[in-house]
């Protein structure tokens, strides 16, 4: 879980600045290591794996599956609170060494199960979404069939 | 000399009060609580040289001991990160002070009242979750533990009954508990299955709330609580921690996804006693959710994932006449939660032979402070020193 240490400002000072610089310009970007290409995820200043500080943004496409999901039926997050109940996804990426991110599921719920197909769309920044992009995701019933 | 083993002498505990109801300021029940354990164990409170606590407690040693009067203090130390996977570590800390000798009286303990010091969960959380949750919408434990939790029912395949047991036999123990938050709730089959749902798969029996509390047991070497009581409860063994590489604030991108972290504190606590989960008459459980308890009895070596639905059985999970007893004073869910202190207590409580629930011939009860998060803890407590 991530927490207030989690908050840098001003926000460009975020290690995972570009990949909200990224989703703004309609792109998923993950962080990989320049060094030994270990895909970095959540980002971070160090690689574990080799030890190196350099790392670049990779660019991937924003489709995936479903590793986890839930429907919230309390307003945690008061943004949020006119859609209640709603489904979040934890969305694993294969195409970026299995990363895993969080969305809100958009659409058709009927499919939701782990391992379904996703697909992402990209969304403005709005009050709903802290001022950030973000990506939310739709169960893509075509590959799902 | 140097102390050879560790041992409980006392244990206070205030009412659990409904959050934001306590009629005292958060240090007071604190104070008052230690009190009832120095009176247990027969000390003078200000005897006590050392302090320990965990998930960003806001009570530290040295604003303890004016009011307590404390002669000298020796040790003043928190679990660092983890939230209430800190609580056990609370007692390793102690543990280690003691048998180290920088301190000879240790009191472990947790307070929160929210009109002192906010909702303490907001400091466990250390506020809130951090972006790559809140813009999503997800900003509670309830949330992040449901996403854990629905990975362990769906891709694990542990049956929701097992985590329906794990609430039935706490609300059960809670019933024959006077002092019990959850005493008049008889949770019935029905009663789980319509209550409303919070974070889907967790409902609403699924999930602690916060209560208004202080708790505090007090250790010292094991020579020594023997001059003390009759009843001295042995630490066989603490420890905590994580095994990695894959743990730590990964946002929900830890390995194994849906384990409790149990794990690492685990393996150390039963090579170091020799003990293993066979050996174990009664487990008290941290049960923030009824996922991750679950999740601490498969890490834990009680279970699997694939004999979770025979092993976790309402009769099983009871006293006196189940097989693997947990949550003897109804635990985090139904006596009241004060981050997993009261487990601690209750260990303390039923080896004296004090519980409302009591084991027959129980000799050896575990404490998990295993909620799955980043750092988790185990404690091992015995009727008999270590052999
Ligand atoms: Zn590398």
């Amino acid at each position: 879980m991530t927490n207030e240490r989690d908050e840098v400002h001003p926000f460009e000072g975020r290690v995972d600045s570009p990949y909200w610089d990224g989703l703004g310009a309609g792109e998923l970007r993950i962080q990989r290591c320049q060094r030994c290409e270990r895909w970095s995820w959540p980002a971070d200043w160090r690689c574990p794996a080799c030890g190196g500080y350099e790392f670049r943004w990779e660019r991937v496409e924003p489709v995936g599956r479903v590793y986890s999901w839930i429907r919230s039926h309390l307003p945690f997050v008061a943004a949020y609170a006119d859609l209640v109940p709603y489904v979040n996804v934890l969305v694993e990426l294969p195409q970026a060494g299995n990363a895993r991110i969080m969305g809100l599921l958009t659409g058709d719920e009927d499919g939701i199960r782990i391992g379904a197909p996703l697909t992402g769309e990209f969304r403005p920044a709005s009050p709903r979404t802290a001022d950030l992009p973000v990506l939310t995701w739709s169960i893509d019933a075509r590959a799902a069939a | 000399m140097t102390p050879r083993g560790v041992a409980a002498v006392g244990y206070g505990t205030t009412p659990y009060y409904k959050r934001g109801t306590s009629p005292h300021a958060e240090r007071k029940l604190l104070l008052m609580a230690i009190d009832d354990a120095a009176a247990m164990a027969g000390i003078d409170p200000a005897d006590i040289d050392g302090f320990v606590s965990y998930g960003a407690d806001q009570q530290d040693g040295p604003r303890l001991t004016g009011p307590l009067g404390t002669r000298e203090l020796r040790w003043s130390s928190l679990v660092w990160g983890g939230g209430g996977g800190g609580s056990a570590g609370a007692i390793a800390q102690a543990e280690a002070a003691i048998l180290s000798g920088q301190a000879e009286t240790v009191v472990v303990y947790r307070a929160t009242a929210e009109s002192t010091s906010g909702r303490l969960s907001s400091a466990v959380i250390q506020g809130v979750f951090g972006v790559q949750y809140r813009a999503h919408g997800i900003d509670a434990p309830a949330q992040a533990l449901g996403l854990r939790t629905q990975r362990l029912l769906e891709a694990d395949g542990v049956p929701a009954s097992a985590l329906k047991a794990v609430a039935q036999a706490s609300y059960h123990h809670a019933g024959r508990t006077p002092h019990a938050v959850g005493r008049d709730v008889r949770l019935t089959d029905e009663a789980y299955d319509d209550a409303r749902l919070i974070a889907e798969p967790v409902r609403l029996f699924d999930s602690s709330r916060e209560n208004d509390a202080a708790a505090a047991i007090i250790f010292t070497s094991a020579e020594r609580a023997r001059d003390l009581t009759s009843t001295p409860v042995h630490l066989l063994g603490s420890a905590y921690g994580a095994l990695g590489p894959r743990w730590g604030e990964l946002d929900e991108n830890h390995e194994p996804y849906a384990a409790s972290s149990q794990a690492a504190p685990a393996h150390r606590v039963w090579k170091r006693t020799g003990l293993t989960a066979a050996d174990v008459d009664v487990v008290q459980l941290y049960v923030n959710f009824t996922g991750p308890p679950v999740s601490a009895l498969i890490d834990l070596g009680f279970c699997t994932a694939d004999t979770a639905g025979e092993v976790l059985t309402f009769e099983n999970l009871i006293a006196p006449s189940g097989s693997l007893p947990i949550n003897t004073s109804g635990g985090d869910l139904a006596e009241g939660f004060l981050h997993g202190m009261g487990n601690a207590v209750e260990a303390v409580r039923q080896l004296r032979g004090e519980s409302y629930n009591p084991v027959p011939d129980a000799r050896v009860c575990l404490v998990a402070g295993g909620p799955i998060s980043e750092l988790s803890s185990v404690a091992l407590f015995s009727t008999e020193p270590p052999a």
